[in-house]
């Protein structure tokens, strides 16, 4: 094998479906075109034989169809190498049934024999450079034995010229040159097309490669961040453990000036505290090969939302609605992540709302998802900064205004997990009126890159090498 | 008042611990590790043992935990867990929910601490006695 390494296996399945696709088209364009030469040009043709060998092309791509729709089921590990036998058998066929329709309507005078360039280039799209060659010299091979045939006499002629003079069959010169220039052009186009095509390969190769480091260096950052981060934590959360009786006087009276200095320490230690813990959470759940998922009453989640954010609503005097829609309860997903992304949407929206507005979350049913949607009466988010608000750190410029600390993680935690989920989440707002935040969650969150086969969505495979 | 071990590792929340039950005139003991813990609890009878869940040298706080309730003088003395372990696994703790079955403690508390938290557990632990 001179090029095993540059083998098209990957997504090879895919255009498999493709090539079948075509096919059908292919059938439907040969019956369409024998009716129209025959109805409305008055061509004399073998109409019984093309229609049979439309129908034979029918035949054989659906049981291809449901060959390459078995075994991808039955999710084998030779899949690729079968894939490929698939393919190199299906243009072999390809390549008889074109012949074959080109002898029953005219031989070498038919005009669209050069659909056999059709051929080669899918060839070169879909097998080895060898193997496209080989599928070459085969059609050249169909090709001249069918104008051999022809012109010796042991096949009959199926003349399609109105005039007799074009009828071509016996015109040796003619001949030649046909079978020259035939031959040269499927030559031609398997070298032409089979470079671009190896180029493309190569250069998927090393991006596919290049995708793999980059991901690999990702994780090692991330680990990173998670050791760097933990250690802060337990520092953070003993700093606090020393502050707080001495701020609650459980060491002595204290003196205001002391007090107030204590408490502002203890303060910033506590926003610390919940930026690094954003920061862990974030970096875990990117981390996290699958999260752990179940079914769950996603009402039950959201009231719990609700009640977590409640009090926060009351003291700013914001109305606080919740209303879910019928035919919403039980989806599968982490419960957590979910209600956290949920109160996160609410407490965002209370934070960024003046007193006496109004905050509401309502959950709704759409089919095979459910889109929860949290829209406020705040003051919006400029239009600048909406599309890169769900980005690691990023504050929108007034919000930083209105709130000197802030993680600028909770939507990027929120993005994580709709993403974990194959969910989406987006947000509309108008500055000054208000903001909408959406999460859309399939009912059945299957998380990516278990579906298992080739199915899953790509990037997500690790191929073997 | 009551006998209070604390088994954890580190010295600054441990010492912030201390001064925060001495304040309620408990009598506390410490010890920086689960086979120091272990120790100290056959030497001497205490009212209440506080566990941290993770803990650098050899067991967790639920090895000890488990140890506690298979000793012969310690199968009934109240353990608090304290845990931050929600965030780093996931699970929710804050049911209280008949775990003895599963997790052999009688109350969680997660980190950071706050004082009133702490001595209102102790408190309720120890009049559950």
């Amino acid at each position: 094998m001179d090029d095993t390494n540059l083998k098209p296996a990957e997504g090879l399945t895919e255009r498999l479906y493709w090539l079948i696709r075509l096919r059908w088209v292919a059938v439907g364009g040969v019956f369409f075109t024998a009716l129209f030469a025959d109805k409305a040009l008055h061509i004399p043709l073998a109409l019984a034989a093309l229609y049979s060998i439309a129908g034979a092309l029918g035949v054989y791509n659906l049981l291809f169809l449901l060959y390459l729709a078995w075994f991808r089921a039955a999710a084998r590990p030779d899949l690729p190498a079968l894939a490929n036998r698939l393919a190199n058998a299906q243009i072999a066929m390809d390549l008889l049934g074109l012949t074959a329709l080109l002898h029953f309507s005219g031989g070498v005078e038919n005009p669209f024999a050069y659909y056999f360039v059709f051929h080669m280039i899918i060839a070169s799209v879909l097998l080895s450079r060898r193997a496209s060659y080989l599928q070459a010299t085969f059609a050249v091979f169909l090709f001249l034995l069918m104008a051999g045939l022809e012109y010796s006499g042991v096949w009959t002629h199926y003349c399609v010229a109105v005039q007799a003079a074009g009828c071509r069959r016996a015109d040796l010169i003619n001949l030649l040159g046909v079978a020259a220039a035939f031959t040269s052009t499927l030559y031609i186009a398997v070298y032409m097309a089979g470079s671009v095509s190896l180029k493309l390969r190569e250069k998927e190769a090393t991006l596919r490669a290049a995708n793999l480091l980059l991901n690999e260096k990702d994780r090692i950052k991330s680990n990173y961040v998670l050791r760097v981060s933990h250690d802060i934590k337990d520092h953070l959360a003993a700093i606090q453990a020393c502050l707080d009786p001495v701020l609650h006087g459980l060491t002595g009276e204290l003196k205001p000036a002391q007090e107030n200095l204590i408490r502002r320490s203890y303060e910033r230690t506590e926003k610390l505290t919940v930026f690094v813990k954003a920061l862990l959470e974030i970096t875990r759940i990117k981390l996290s090969q699958k999260m752990e998922t179940g079914p769950f009453s996603l009402r039950k989640a959201a009231e719990s939302a609700v009640n977590l954010v409640e009090e926060r609503a009351k003291a700013k005097n914001i109305k606080l609605n919740f209303a879910v829609g019928p035919g919403v309860d039980v989806i599968v997903g982490a419960q957590i992540y979910i209600e956290e992304t949920i109160a996160n949407f609410l407490s965002n929206s209370i934070k960024y709302t003046p007193e006496g507005g109004s905050v509401d979350l309502m959950i709704g049913d759409a089919g095979a998802s459910v889109l929860i949607r949290v829209s406020d009466t705040g003051m919006g988010i400029p239009k600048g900064d909406l599309p890169h608000i769900f980005e690691e750190f990023y504050r929108a410029k007034n919000a930083k205004a209105a709130e000197r600390t802030g993680t600028g993680l909770g939507l990027s935690i929120a993005k994580e997990v709709a993403k974990r989920h194959n969910g989406r989440i987006w947000a509309e707002s108008q500055e000054g009126k208000g903001s909408i935040f959406y999460l859309s969650l399939p009912k059945e969150a299957a998380e990516p890159g278990r579906s298992g086969d080739a199915g899953s969505p790509p990037g997500l495979r690790v191929s073997g090498g | 008042m009551a006998k209070i071990l604390i088994v954890d590792d580190d010295p600054d929340i441990v010492e912030s611990m201390r001064i925060i039950l001495e304040s309620c005139r408990h009598t506390v003991k410490v010890a920086k590790s689960g086979e120091e813990g272990l120790k100290e609890a056959g030497a001497d009878k205490y009212d209440l043992v506080i566990l941290d869940v993770m803990m650098e040298t050899m067991s967790t706080g639920f090895e000890v935990a488990r140890s506690l309730r298979e000793s012969r003088d310690n199968k009934a003395v109240p353990i608090l867990m304290l845990t931050a372990i929600k965030e780093s696994t996931g699970l929710d703790f804050k049911s209280e929910v008949g775990d003895k079955d599963w997790l052999p403690v009688n109350a969680y508390l997660e980190k950071p601490l706050k004082p009133h938290e702490l001595l209102q557990k102790v408190e309720s632990l120890l009049k559950g006695k």
